[in-house]
C-alpha cells in the first residue's frame, strides 16, 4: 500500500532547507527527504492497540517545518526515522482491540467506526507503569517519556518509526485511549478540522481571558482561525481584534467571530487606538491585556511584545524555532510569555474534560470545516505540500490528503 | 505690457494639449474639442517699495483705528500674530511678506520703548513649525532676537493655562483664545492673504483659537452651508468667524491687522512654462516642460517631493493694509478678486482639475489621500462666486497619484483616520461620531504640543472641507491614482483620461460639456 | 569575542588596600604650570601649527581684512594686545593675523575655569595656543604675578578684559586686569577691536559658519601720569568702542563722535533683550540672502 514516508537523509535535509528558503515554504517537496513508497501496515505494539484506516490526513505547519528542514533541532530526539507523518487524522477502525489473550477488550471501539485521532504517544500507549505525571493528571501534552517505553521515539504520531501515520493507505495503529469516536452531525471536513481546533482551544484556555479583555491574535492561518474561533467561543472577551495577511483570511476571521479584522501591519495601531494608550520606541503604554502569536516568527514575536500592555501575556501558539528577540520591553514592562503545545485535558471550573471533547463542541459549533479548502490523493503530494506551504497566497486554509472512498455516513462537504 | 486679464478658452482642432499637474510630475492631456479652459489673469505689478507701502499703511490705516506709532507706547504688552507656514504656496522666496512687516512693527515698538514683546505663530490646530520654517517665515533677525528667550511661540491649543474663554456669541459658539493674545494691550496681527477666505476676522477667531471654539464652525453641516467658503456673502464659516471676531473685539482686545496680498508670480523662470498659456511657450519653455516632465517621472518619490518642496515663488506684494479689522479685510477681499478671478458663463457637467504636489497642509511632507480629497474638492471646488463651476449631479475629475503614503510625523492621526473611519463611511455627516475620540486621544494630543503633527481631529475637518462637493456632485474620479487608496476614499479610479471621461459619461450622459482649471497659479470662477 | 583586560604592567596598577594612599596632586586651573609650553620644543611645534593649520584655516574660515596694521610698527615687543570677545575663533583668528614676531612669541590669556579645568584641556591649550591660565571671576595674584613675570620676560599678552564672550552681541564691562598689568610692566597696549566673529560661532550658536570678519588695530595706548588703572581701563575700553563705531560708519564721523562724547554705547540699550537684539540692527551682509534655492539663473 502506498504511503509518504520521511527517511533520516542529511543531505535530503539540507537540499530541503535549500529550496525552500529560496523558493518558499513547501516547494521542497520533490527534493526533500519526503517519498511516495509501498509499506507494510505497521505491526501492532501490544495489547489495546487498534489499527485505523485514514480518510481524511491534515497538512500542518508543523509538517511543513519538517520537510523544509526548518524544525528546530529541539525535535531530533523526540522523532524516530523512517516515519509516515500525518498527525491530523480521521478515519475509521479497521478491527477490535484484543487482549493478550486475544479477548477482545471491552470498552473500545467497535470496528467501522468513525474516530479521529489524538495522536500524541503518552505514558499509556507507550505502556510505561506508573505513568508520569503529565499523563496522571492528563496533560498529555506534556508527558516527559515520549521517547521511551516499547515504542520507538516519537512525540506523536506521525513522527514515530513504529505506529505509522495519516499519510498513509497502510493505515496506522493507536492505543484505545487515543480514539474518539466522531459524531454523526460532524462531516469529515469537520472531524480533520479537531485536532487542529484541540490545539486552539488549550491554547484559549491557556490564555486565561478574563471577561472584558481585549485579546489580540496575530495570524490568519490555521492555528490564527482555529484559535479565534475557540477564544469566541469559550471566553469573552471585551474586544478581539485579528491581524491577517489575507483578505480571505480576514473575512474567515469575521465569520468567526473577531470585532476587527485588519492587516498586520495595521493592527498595532488598531490596538492603540482601542486602548488610547502612548507609543514610545515602538511600543504602546497600553495595549492589549493578552496577545495570541499564531505565527512563529521573530516579526511576529517582536510584535506582540509591542502589541501586549505591561504585565500583560503573550500566548505562543505558533510553533517558533531559533528565534533571535529584543526582550528589553519583555522585562521592563513585566510581560510573561508563555507557550501552548497540544492539548491534553482541560480544567473548566471544578470539572475535568478531554480537550478533544471541548474541540468537537467548538468544531460543531463554529462550523469549522469550512476551513478545508482542498483535498489531494497521496500520488499528487508535491502539489498538495506547495499548496499548504502558499495556502495563504492562494486563498486556502487548510490542505488535506485524502485517502479511500469517504464512508457513507460522512459525505456532507 | 500690463497685465492681460484671465479669459475663457474655447478648446477647438488646432488648440494644443493642456497642461496637468499630477501631484510630483505633469502631464499634458487632450481635452475634447468644445471645452473650455479658465486662465487665470497674469501676475499683477506688484509695489515698487513694499517696505515704504507698509510704512505707510502703518501709519495711515483704514477704517476706524489710530496709526500704529500712537497704540505703542513703553510698559505696554505688545503681542504680534502671524499666519503659519501654511502660506503662502509654494513658499515664497526671502524676505518673507510677514519678516518685512513684522520688521517694520518691531522698528516702531523699539523706538516706542516696549520691552514686553511676543510673537506667536497662529496656527491654531496645525502642526507645529521647524525652526528652519520659522527662520524663513520671519527673518533671523527676528528668530535671533526672541526664539532664545521664549517669546517667539507657537500657539498651543490644548494648553489650558494659555487659553481663556471669551464668552459665547448669541448662536452658542465658544470663543476661546490664546491668552496672552487676549490679554495683551495690543494684539497685532500680521496676515498674507492668498485666497478669499483667510483674513479677517478669521484669523484671529480661528488662527488662536481652541478646539471648542473651532468645532462650532469646522464641521460638516456649516462645511455643506458654505457655498463658496470662498464668497464671504454665501459662506457660514465666514458668518460664524465673524460674529466671533465681533465678540472678541467687544470683550476688549485690541486688534490691529495687517493684510497683505500677493501677486500669483508662482514660479522661478525655469518653470514658467507652468503658468504660461501652452500655444504661447517658447523653444524654451517647450525644453523646460520636456525635461522636468520626464525627470520627475524617472525620480523616486522622496527625492522628486525634496525638489519640489524646495521651489520658492517668487511672490511679490500687490499691497498692504492695516487698521481695523473689518475695513482692512474688505479692501484686501478687493485686491484677491482683482489678481485672481475670471468670468465664466454657465455651469459645467464635468470639471477637470489637476492636482499640484503641494496644499497647505503637507508643506515638506507628503500629500496622503486624504489631503488629496481635500485639495481638490475642498480648495479647487470651492474657487468659486456666484453658483460651483460644475452643476449639480455633475462630475469633478481630479489628476493625482494618490499614494497610499502617510507622512507619520506630521499626519498621525490620518492614517488611523484612513484606516479606520473610512473603512466604514465616507459621508461627512457619518465619520462625525469618531470625532470626540480622535480630538481627545491623549497620544495625539501629545504629538500635537511636543511633535509637528496636526491635531488629532484635523483629518476631520479636511473630509468636512470635501462636504459640499460631495453632497453637490455625482461622482468623482481620479485619473492615475493608486486604486486602493482611490476606493477608499469613495471615488472611481480610472487608469487615464480617456477612461474618466468614458466613466463620467455614465454619470452625466453622453456628450457632457467640460470645464478645466488651469492651474498655477491661482484662479477663482466667477461664475454667472 | 571577549574584551581583553590588560594587566599590570601593562595597565596602570591597584594600590594595595593596606598602603595609605594621599590624594594626587592636581595641578589644574590657576596652578597649572604652563612653563614647558614656552621651551623651544613646544614652542616649535606650536609655531608651525600656528602657520601651518589655524592660518590658513582662519583665512579659509573668517576671510580677516585687516585694518591698522600699520600700528604695529610704532610699537616694540612685548605689548599687551586687548580686544573684545564675542567667540571662540577669536583667539586662533588674532594670532592668525599678527605678523610673525609678534605671532611666535604671544601668550594668551585664558579663563582657568573654562580651558585649564581638566588636564587633556590644559595641555592642548598651552601647546596650541601657547595659554596661560587667568582667574576670571576673581582677583588671584598667581595669574598677575605670571603674566606680569612673562611680559617682563619678553612674551607679548593677549588678554580678553570682558572676562567671557558676549552673548548678546555688545560689549560687557572690561575688567581691570589689561590695564593694571600695562602700568606695573610699562608696556604699551594695543586696542583691537574685532568684527564678525560672533556670525562664525557665536555664543550657544552651535554650528561653525563661513563668515567675512574685520580686525582693526588701534593706536598704541599708555597710561599717562596720574592715571590709575581704573581710569586707564575705561579709556582702552572707549577706544576699542569708537574702533567699532567707525567700522560701522567711517573715521571721521566717527571721531567727531567720540569728540562730541556721543559714542553709541557699546554695551547696548538698557533695555529688554529683544530691544538689545534688535539695536545691533540688520546685518549688512544679509541683504544678499534672497533666497535664491538651486533654481538660481538670471533673469532672461
Amino acid at each position: 500500500m502506498k504511503a509518504l514516508l520521511v527517511e533520516r537523509s542529511l543531505p535530503r535535509f539540507a537540499a530541503a532547507r535549500l529550496v525552500s528558503s529560496v523558493g518558499g515554504s513547501g516547494t521542497s517537496a520533490g527534493i526533500g527527504p519526503l517519498r511516495l513508497t509501498d509499506v507494510e501496515a505497521p505491526a501492532l505494539p501490544g495489547p489495546g492497540w487498534q489499527r485505523v484506516r485514514p480518510v481524511l490526513a491534515g497538512i500542518c505547519g508543523s509538517d511543513l517545518a519538517t520537510l523544509d528542514g526548518r524544525s528546530s533541532r529541539y525535535f531530533e530526539d523526540i522523532v524516530s526515522f523512517p516515519f509516515v507523518p500525518g498527525h491530523e487524522v480521521v478515519g475509521v477502525v479497521e478491527d477490535a482491540a484484543t487482549g493478550p489473550a486475544g479477548a477482545p477488550v471491552p470498552g473500545t471501539l467497535a470496528p467501522g467506526t468513525r474516530v479521529v485521532v489524538e495522536p500524541v504517544l503518552g505514558c499509556i500507549p507507550r505502556g510505561i507503569e506508573p505513568p508520569c505525571e503529565a499523563c496522571a493528571d492528563g496533560r498529555v501534552g506534556g508527558c516527559e517519556r515520549v521517547a521511551f517505553g516499547h515504542l520507538a521515539p516519537g512525540l506523536q504520531i506521525g513522527f514515530c518509526a513504529d505506529t505509522g501515520g495519516g499519510w498513509s493507505q497502510a493505515g496506522l495503529v493507536a492505543h484505545a485511549v487515543q480514539l474518539h469516536p466522531v459524531p454523526e452531525a460532524l462531516s469529515d471536513d469537520d472531524a480533520v478540522m479537531i485536532e487542529p481546533t484541540a490545539c486552539a482551544v488549550h491554547a484559549a484556555l491557556a490564555a486565561q481571558v478574563e471577561p472584558g479583555d481585549m485579546v489580540a491574535v496575530l495570524g490568519g492561518g490555521t492555528v490564527g482561525l482555529t484559535t479565534t474561533a475557540a477564544l469566541r467561543q469559550l471566553a469573552t472577551p471585551g474586544a478581539l481584534l485579528v491581524g491577517a495577511r489575507y483578505g480571505h483570511q480576514r473575512d474567515l476571521a469575521g465569520e468567526l467571530g473577531a470585532d476587527l479584522a485588519v492587516s498586520p501591519e495595521q493592527l498595532t495601531r488598531a490596538v492603540r487606538r482601542r486602548s488610547r494608550s502612548f507609543e514610545s520606541s515602538g511600543h504602546l503604554s497600553g495595549g492589549a491585556d493578552i496577545v495570541v502569536d499564531c505565527v512563529g516568527s521573530a516579526d511576529s514575536l517582536s510584535q506582540c511584545l509591542a502589541m501586549v500592555r505591561p504585565r500583560g501575556r503573550v500566548v505562543v501558539v505558533g510553533m517558533p524555532a531559533k528565534t533571535t528577540l529584543d526582550l528589553a520591553s519583555l522585562w521592563h514592562r513585566e510581560v510573561s510569555m508563555v507557550g501552548a503545545y497540544a492539548y491534553g485535558s482541560e480544567r473548566t471550573g471544578t470539572a475535568r474534560r478531554r480537550t478533544f471533547a471541548i474541540a468537537m463542541e467548538v468544531v460543531a459549533a463554529a462550523r469549522l470545516g469550512r476551513l478545508v479548502s482542498a483535498r489531494y490523493p497521496l500520488e499528487r503530494f508535491e502539489e498538495a505540500v506547495a499548496h499548504a506551504g502558499s495556502a495563504g497566497r492562494r486563498g486556502a486554509v487548510k490542505i488535506v490528503f485524502e485517502m479511500h472512498h469517504r464512508s457513507p455516513k460522512g459525505s456532507a462537504s | 505690457m500690463s497685465p492681460r486679464p484671465g479669459f475663457v478658452l474655447e478648446v477647438d482642432r488646432s488648440t494644443p494639449s493642456t497642461l496637468f499637474w499630477h501631484g510630483e510630475g505633469l502631464r499634458l492631456e487632450r481635452l475634447p474639442v468644445g471645452s473650455r479652459v479658465l486662465y487665470a489673469p497674469e501676475p499683477l505689478d506688484p509695489l515698487e517699495d513694499p517696505v515704504t507701502a507698509i510704512r505707510e499703511a502703518l501709519l495711515h490705516p483704514l477704517g476706524d483705528a489710530e496709526p500704529l506709532p500712537a497704540l505703542l507706547r513703553a510698559g505696554m504688552k505688545l503681542t504680534i500674530a502671524f499666519d503659519d507656514v501654511s502660506l503662502p504656496l509654494p513658499p515664497m522666496r526671502r524676505p518673507d511678506a510677514r519678516q518685512l512687516v513684522i520688521e517694520q512693527v518691531l522698528d516702531l515698538a523699539a523706538e516706542a520703548g516696549v520691552d514686553d514683546v511676543v510673537l506667536i505663530c497662529a496656527l491654531a490646530l496645525h502642526r507645529r513649525l521647524t525652526e528652519a520654517e520659522l527662520r524663513h517665515c520671519v527673518g533671523d533677525r527676528i528668530y535671533d532676537a526672541f526664539e532664545p528667550q521664549g517669546l517667539l511661540q507657537q500657539h498651543d491649543a490644548e494648553d489650558p493655562g494659555n487659553l481663556i474663554h471669551l464668552g459665547l456669541t448669541d448662536h452658542g459658539e465658544d470663543v476661546e483664545i490664546n491668552k496672552r493674545a487676549a490679554t495683551s494691550d495690543l494684539l497685532v496681527y500680521v496676515n498674507v492673504n492668498l485666497v478669499a477666505m483667510d483674513g479677517g476676522h478669521k484669523s484671529v477667531a480661528t488662527g488662536l483659537a481652541s478646539y471648542r471654539s473651532l468645532r462650532h464652525h469646522h464641521n460638516a453641516r456649516t462645511m455643506q452651508q458654505s457655498k463658496s467658503f470662498m464668497d464671504q456673502h454665501k459662506s457660514e464659516l465666514h458668518t460664524s468667524n465673524w460674529r466671533m471676531g465681533r465678540l472678541i473685539a467687544d470683550s476688549g482686545v485690541k486688534v490691529f491687522q495687517i493684510e497683505t496680498t500677493l501677486n500669483t508670480d508662482t514660479f522661478p523662470p525655469q518653470m514658467r512654462f507652468l503658468e504660461r498659456r501652452e500655444w504661447e511657450w517658447s523653444a524654451r519653455d517647450r525644453a523646460g516642460y520636456i525635461a522636468t516632465s520626464a525627470t520627475l517621472a524617472r525620480t523616486p518619490d522622496r527625492l522628486a517631493r525634496q525638489v519640489l518642496h524646495s521651489v520658492r515663488s517668487p511672490y511679490r506684494l500687490t499691497s498692504v493694509q492695516a487698521g481695523e479689522v473689518e475695513a482692512v479685510h474688505a479692501q484686501t477681499t478687493e485686491n484677491v478678486y482683482r489678481q485672481q478671478l475670471v468670468a465664466v458663463e454657465g455651469q459645467t457637467d464635468i470639471l477637470t482639475l489637476g492636482l499640484p504636489y503641494i496644499c497647505p497642509y503637507n508643506v515638506n511632507s507628503i500629500m496622503n489621500p486624504i489631503l488629496v480629497a481635500c485639495l481638490g474638492l475642498g480648495y479647487f471646488f470651492n474657487m468659486y462666486k456666484g453658483r460651483p463651476l460644475v452643476r449639480q449631479g455633475g462630475v469633478v475629475i481630479m489628476s493625482h497619484p494618490t499614494p497610499w503614503a502617510f507622512h507619520p510625523g506630521h499626519h498621525p492621526s490620518y492614517i488611523d483616520f484612513f484606516e479606520q473611519v473610512l473603512a466604514e463611511t465616507t459621508d461627512p455627516l457619518e465619520v462625525g461620531k469618531y470625532e470626540e475620540a480622535y480630538a481627545t486621544d491623549p497620544w495625539y494630543v501629545h504629538l500635537y504640543r511636543t511633535g509637528h503633527a496636526y491635531h488629532g481631529v484635523h483629518p476631520f475637518y479636511m473630509w468636512y472641507w470635501c462636504a459640499h462637493a460631495l453632497e453637490h456632485l455625482g461622482a468623482v474620479i481620479i485619473v492615475g491614482g493608486d486604486r486602493a487608496a482611490v476606493r477608499r476614499l469613495g471615488f472611481t479610479p480610472a487608469s487615464t483620461m480617456a477612461d474618466a471621461l468614458e466613466l463620467a459619461s455614465d454619470v452625466v450622459g453622453r456628450d457632457p460639456s467640460l470645464t478645466h482649471l488651469h492651474s498655477p497659479p491661482l484662479i477663482m470662477a466667477d461664475v454667472s | 569575542m571577549r574584551a581583553r583586560t590588560r594587566r599590570f604592567p601593562w595597565a596602570s596598577p591597584y594600590w594595595p588596600d593596606g598602603v595609605e594612599r594621599q590624594a594626587p596632586e592636581r595641578n589644574l586651573g590657576v596652578d597649572y604650570d604652563s612653563d614647558w609650553s614656552r621651551r623651544y620644543p613646544a614652542r616649535l611645534v606650536r609655531a608651525v601649527l600656528l602657520d601651518n593649520v589655524t592660518r590658513p584655516l582662519a583665512h579659509v574660515v573668517a576671510s580677516p581684512e585687516v585694518r591698522g596694521a600699520e600700528m604695529l610698527e610704532l610699537v616694540t615687543a612685548p605689548v599687551i594686545f586687548v580686544a573684545n570677545h564675542a567667540s571662540h575663533v577669536d583667539t586662533g583668528l588674532l594670532l592668525s593675523v599678527l605678523p610673525r614676531r609678534f605671532r611666535h612669541r604671544a601668550v594668551v590669556a585664558a579663563a582657568a575655569d573654562y580651558f585649564f579645568d581638566r588636564r587633556w584641556k590644559a595641555h592642548l591649550w598651552a601647546l596650541g595656543l601657547g595659554a596661560i591660565p587667568i582667574e576670571r571671576h576673581k582677583v588671584n595674584r598667581r595669574s598677575a604675578d605670571t603674566a606680569a613675570g612673562l611680559l617682563e620676560e619678553g612674551w607679548n599678552l593677549i588678554i580678553f578684559p570682558e572676562g567671557g564672550r558676549s552673548p548678546d552681541g555688545w560689549f560687557q564691562e572690561f575688567r581691570g586686569g589689561a590695564a593694571y598689568l600695562a602700568r606695573r610692566t610699562g608696556r604699551p597696549v594695543v586696542p583691537v577691536h574685532m568684527e564678525g566673529t560672533r556670525r562664525i560661532l557665536g555664543k550657544d550658536r552651535g554650528l561653525l559658519r563661513r563668515q567675512p570678519t574685520r580686525i582693526t588695530f588701534g593706536t598704541p595706548l599708555s597710561p599717562v601720569e596720574g592715571e590709575d588703572a581704573r581710569r586707564f581701563g575705561a579709556r582702552i575700553e572707549t577706544t576699542i568702542a569708537t574702533m567699532a563705531d567707525e567700522g560701522r560708519s567711517d573715521w571721521w564721523a566717527a571721531r567727531r563722535r567720540a569728540a562730541a562724547g556721543t559714542t553709541p554705547s557699546p554695551r547696548g540699550p538698557d533695555a529688554a533683550a529683544w530691544r538689545r537684539a534688535w539695536a545691533l540692527g540688520p546685518d549688512p551682509r544679509d541683504a544678499d540672502t534672497v533666497d535664491e534655492g538651486r533654481w538660481a539663473v538670471s533673469d532672461l
